[in-house]
């Protein structure tokens, strides 16, 4: 009886398991057809475009790397990147504090101010932030769009710390001002460390979302030595359009460090990048 | 001491100088006025501008909202083509990733593993994304037709991002393979949240999968399915990135959205006027915001489940 029952669930659960093949085919597969491909020549994967890449052809990521412009869109992204998420990191949390901490006279107006920066569509910043950098000669340059990657993403980071910041009890508050704490070492010793895990966050989804920023980086900046990796990647594979097995070198180059990143903190940064949307 | 308004104000921690506040806030209000309030002041300003090389401004009114609304054809090419894949793309997104989620809510085999394979395109870049898609749409090599071949249905083969008919769906496509599992994780973090005894309790009813679905966990889900609704129809309204990667617009506008619009006016056509593109922005940021107000309006759990 039982061994029937089992057997019937077993059936039911067919479709379900062979949904989750195709669809884990359909996420994967791509991105392996990709990698054979970045081990491969052109002329092999035109002979037969789903072949295993033997021999494997280790070198062409060498020739990719020194041969084009690779090691400096690494290079800048990592720069701009870097800067960006600890200037808006250390600027959000103290403005986050402040909100969260602190009753006074306008508290809401600010609140309402800043997380309004939420829905603005990049398309009614981007033409006069164009005008604006090229006013004050910071178009064209890593350090303006820093300052636009800082300002851009204050809004999402006071939203996630200063949600996380106002459960803080009270009481530790209290305490601390009664011991005699100033207002800095209050948010220096009692808000970062216990702040810790919205901080980290916070991190986590400014970085995967600036690493992949577009529209803001092809529409501030033009010489080649400045590109961030997103539009290096496009420019190689635009001039390597022929060459197809050198184009896919270099995407692969450029996706690597994201899934080796992923293979050891998948949940930190699943947590991180869906971190406005699950509550 | 008794009471909040007992304590000194020195030691309450709730207060603080006006000094102190403006030195936690100065920062962030500082950088935020300058290069985000400034420049959404300034596009709307250029709206009302004609803005040509050498930043000579003259003031034109209402007249490139006239021009546009009355006398721009790819303007509307591009707002029907947005709205299209906005709607589509919503509906597969919210619907898709609550099946993603329940697929593995229901415990399906390695599920733990899947979970993270399946949110791997969307740690991706859109750049990386569309090339991808690019070579799998390719008509001789890509992967789309080889599986057609494959299947024997090689009648169908098309030059999928070639022709205007399938251009705005292929792209489409490739938006969903990136972005499905990010609706699948928030749903699913819902699911795990919802109490175990009301699904249960129809369980024992013996209560259909589907009908389960219908009439126990979808309302239940409502607030998220709410909030993803909106989340998606904000994304899809101002998609540029994936469509400016795979075909920047063409053929024929056969994808040419209002993002990829407004850059093509402001950086590309050689008509020197940042006044024109603003105008497309501000409209298109003032109808997000009409509908965003009504969707969260209208969709707004009227009474709440108390589970």
């Amino acid at each position: 009886m039982t061994r029937v029952a089992s057997l019937g669930a077993r059936a039911r659960r067919l479709p379900l398991v062979g949904f989750a093949l195709l669809y884990t085919v359909v996420t994967g597969g791509p991105l392996l057809w990709v990698a054979s491909m970045s081990l491969r020549t052109t002329a092999e994967i035109f002979k037969d475009p789903y072949g295993f890449p033997s021999p494997a052809h280790w070198e062409k990521f060498a020739d990719a790397w020194f041969k084009s412009n690779y090691h400096s869109y690494f290079w800048n992204s990592t720069i701009v990147v870097v800067c960006a998420v600890a200037l808006v990191t250390v600027i959000g949390a103290m403005a986050a504090h402040c909100l969260a901490r602190y009753a006074f006279r306008g508290n809401r107006l600010v609140r309402f101010l800043i997380l309004s920066g939420l829905i603005l569509p990049p398309q009614l910043l981007i033409l006069a932030l164009f005008q604006i950098l090229l006013d004050i000669d910071l178009y064209n340059t890593l350090t303006g769009l820093i300052i636009v990657y800082v300002a851009t993403h204050i809004a999402v980071t006071v939203y996630i710390l200063e949600g996380f910041f106002a459960q803080i009890p009270q009481d530790l508050f209290d305490a601390a001002r009664m011991d005699g704490y100033s207002d800095f070492e209050i948010f220096w010793r009692v808000t970062v460390p216990i702040g810790a895990p919205a901080i980290f966050t916070a991190v986590t989804l400014n970085f995967i979302v600036l690493w992949n920023e577009f529209l803001f980086a092809v529409v501030l900046l033009t010489d080649d030595d400045k590109r961030t990796l997103p539009l290096g990647i496009m420019h190689f594979t635009g001039s390597h359009q022929l060459d197809v097995g050198m184009a896919a070198t270099g995407l692969v180059i450029a996706i690597l460090p994201v899934v080796l990143l992923y293979a050891f903190f998948s949940e930190t940064m699943i947590k991180g990048m869906t971190a406005g949307a699950v509550r | 001491m008794k009471g909040r308004d007992a304590v000194p104000r020195a030691i309450d921690a709730r207060r603080a100088s006006l000094g102190i506040l403006v030195a936690f806030l100065a920062p962030a209000l500082v950088v935020y006025a300058g290069f985000t309030v400034y420049p959404v002041l300034r596009t709307f300003y250029n709206a009302f501008h004609t803005i040509t090389p050498r930043s000579v401004v003259e003031f034109a009114g209402l007249a490139n909202f006239t021009t546009l609304l009355f006398a721009d054809p790819v303007f509307w090419k591009a707002v029907i083509n947005t709205a299209l894949f906005t709607a589509v793309a919503t509906a597969i997104d919210v619907v898709g990733g609550l099946l993603l989620a329940l697929c593995l809510f229901a415990r399906a085999p390695l599920a733990p593993l899947l979970r993270v394979v399946w949110f791997t395109p969307v740690l991706m870049s859109y750049v990386v994304v569309g090339i991808l898609w690019v070579w799998i749409f390719d008509y001789d090599w890509g992967l789309a037709n080889a599986t057609l071949r494959f299947l024997g249905l090689g009648a169908w083969e098309q030059s999928w991002l070639g022709q205007p008919s399938t251009a705005l769906w292929s792209v489409l496509a490739a938006h969903e393979w990136k972005w499905l599992g990010f609706n699948m994780i928030v749903f699913l973090a819902a699911l795990h949240a919802l109490p175990s005894e009301v699904l249960g309790a129809a369980e024992l009813d013996n209560c259909g999968w589907f009908a389960k679905l219908v009439y126990v966990i979808a309302p239940m889900l409502k607030r998220t399915i709410v909030n993803l609704t909106v989340l998606s129809f904000i994304g899809k309204m101002m998609v540029f990135d994936l469509i400016w990667v795979m075909t920047g617009g063409g053929p024929l506008w056969s994808t040419e959205t209002v993002s990829t619009y407004v850059y093509k006016r402001a950086f590309e056509w050689n008509t020197f006027d940042l006044g024109y593109p603003s105008a497309i922005a501000v409209l298109w940021f003032v109808i997000i915001l009409a509908f965003v107000a009504l969707m969260t309006r209208l969709l707004r759990p009227r009474d709440r489940l108390e589970f």
